[in-house]
């Protein structure tokens, strides 16, 4: 049982990658796996079909949520084998990963079958159906969501890992905050009607790769930066405790978060004042 | 991309897989990765996207004749029906070459089934599993001849 590739190497840099997160979590690993299967026939679609849906092609959101997802799946497999081995191993833990996978296969057919039929997904109020799903989406996104909750609590009460507890407390800190940034922007995004703040509701002409509104505010970009805490975080604490010796590391680490945090705020009073991302800037 | 363009690249990439199966006896395990593997994933990816692209849009259904020639008017439709045909008619011939193999059924023999799966498909499965049949049944009774 290793539970810290990473950080004892050279094992890591030897074995396939993704040959490592099948290993740390068959689960995730497995679903996030479909979801780039899937993401050939979606291409397929998109250079055959000419449909848009706010002036874009109608199969880019579901490859955006593809790759997404299967980001978010293969981030949490690799945590996972930091877990401790009495949690990943028990019956709980292998219910609530099925739970999130069932959550995110309900995401991907709603949102594939939305652009299937070329409508919203997302802040579709055309109809009592088209409400119902929205509404019953946003509690699925909250169950999927979850899993970097569930991840982050384990990771820090986890007193015996054998994780530097610098980097095991920034992987902690940034699952967590995934969890409620991402719970905070997405809930109030979804009760707003738009994502868009001012400026024209049109996907065209989008900030590239993300396709963030250039003549207004966006509130995307504070979901984007929100749900890549537990990418952002962990990066910097595995940089901290490696250049920092360990008592500043730590304090390294819980002001990094804070920043980070202060960034998704003002990316978000950004958007919510109708000014585009970075539009200091241009 | 027109569906006309797409059929053509289509018919191209199942061909190969047919000259594959053809040079089976020299490399079978390389044909087998390329006939049973590589392209009907690729025709399955093209036929699942035509599918998820223009479904939702297509006036007919399975149901009755007329729908189904109906579905069949609108050319992406029939164009993913077609890729169906190809996928599957391959993925039927990998099996006849594969399961040949395993029986020691003579090569030569094999062929002919093959031609008519890749031009008629059930046809094709017809006949090889007559010919298994007509094995199987010369090979019990010549084993009773012995006995006797």
């Amino acid at each position: 049982m290793t539970t810290d590739a990473l950080m004892t190497q050279p094992r890591f840099f030897n074995a396939s990658l993704a040959a490592e997160l099948f290993r740390r979590q068959p689960l995730f690993a497995g679903a996030a796996l479909c979801l780039l299967v899937l993401m050939a026939p979606t291409l397929f679609a998109m250079a055959v079909d000419q449909r848009t849906f706010l002036d874009i092609n109608v199969w880019i959101k579901p490859f955006k949520f593809q790759v997404a997802l299967a980001i978010y799946l293969a981030t949490l497999a690799w945590f996972a084998g930091w877990l401790p081995a009495s949690v990943a191993a028990s019956r709980w833990h292998r219910i609530f990963s099925t739970i999130v996978v069932l959550a995110i296969t309900a995401e991907m057919i709603w949102v594939l079958g939305a652009a299937a039929l070329g409508v919203a997904s997302h802040f579709n109020d055309s109809s009592p159906l088209a409400i119902g799903l929205y509404a019953i989406m946003g509690v699925l996104a909250v169950v999927l969501t979850s899993g970097a909750l569930v991840y982050g609590v384990v990771t820090l009460r986890d007193r015996h890992s054998r994780l530097n507890p610098v980097f095991r407390l920034s992987v902690g800190i940034g699952l967590v905050a995934t969890f409620a940034l991402t719970a905070a922007v997405a809930g109030y995004m979804s009760g707003t009607g738009s994502h868009f703040v001012g400026g024209a509701h049109t996907d065209a002409g989008g900030l590239s790769p993300m396709g963030w509104a250039r003549d207004g505010g966006d509130l995307r970009v504070a979901h984007f930066f929100a749900t890549h805490a537990m990418h952002f975080i962990p990066v910097f604490g595995f940089i901290a405790s490696r250049a920092l010796p360990a008592s500043k590391s730590r304090a390294a680490v819980y002001a990094f978060a804070g920043l980070f945090v202060g960034l998704v705020g003002y990316t978000f009073v950004e958007a919510l004042s109708g000014r585009p991302f970075l539009g200091l800037l241009s | 991309m027109q569906p006309g363009d797409i059929f053509q690249i289509c018919n191209v990439v199942a061909m190969a897989g047919w000259l594959a199966l053809l040079a089976s006896p020299f490399l079978p395990k390389l044909a087998d990765r390329i006939a049973a593997l590589a392209i009907p994933v690729l025709l399955a990816i093209a036929y699942a996207g035509l599918i998820l692209a223009f479904w939702s849009g297509a006036e007919g259904g399975f149901d009755t004749l007329p729908n189904v020639m109906q579905l069949f008017t609108q050319p992406e439709i029939a164009l993913a029906g077609w890729v169906h045909y190809l996928a599957f008619d391959l993925l039927i011939g990998a099996w006849e070459v594969r399961t040949a193999r395993a029986e020691r059924i003579l090569f030569l023999v094999v062929i002919p089934c093959l031609a008519l799966t890749f031009l008629f498909g059930p046809a094709g499965y017809l006949a090889f599993t007559a010919l298994r049949a007509a094995r199987a049944a010369i090979s019990s009774t010549s084993q009773a001849g012995v006995a006797q």
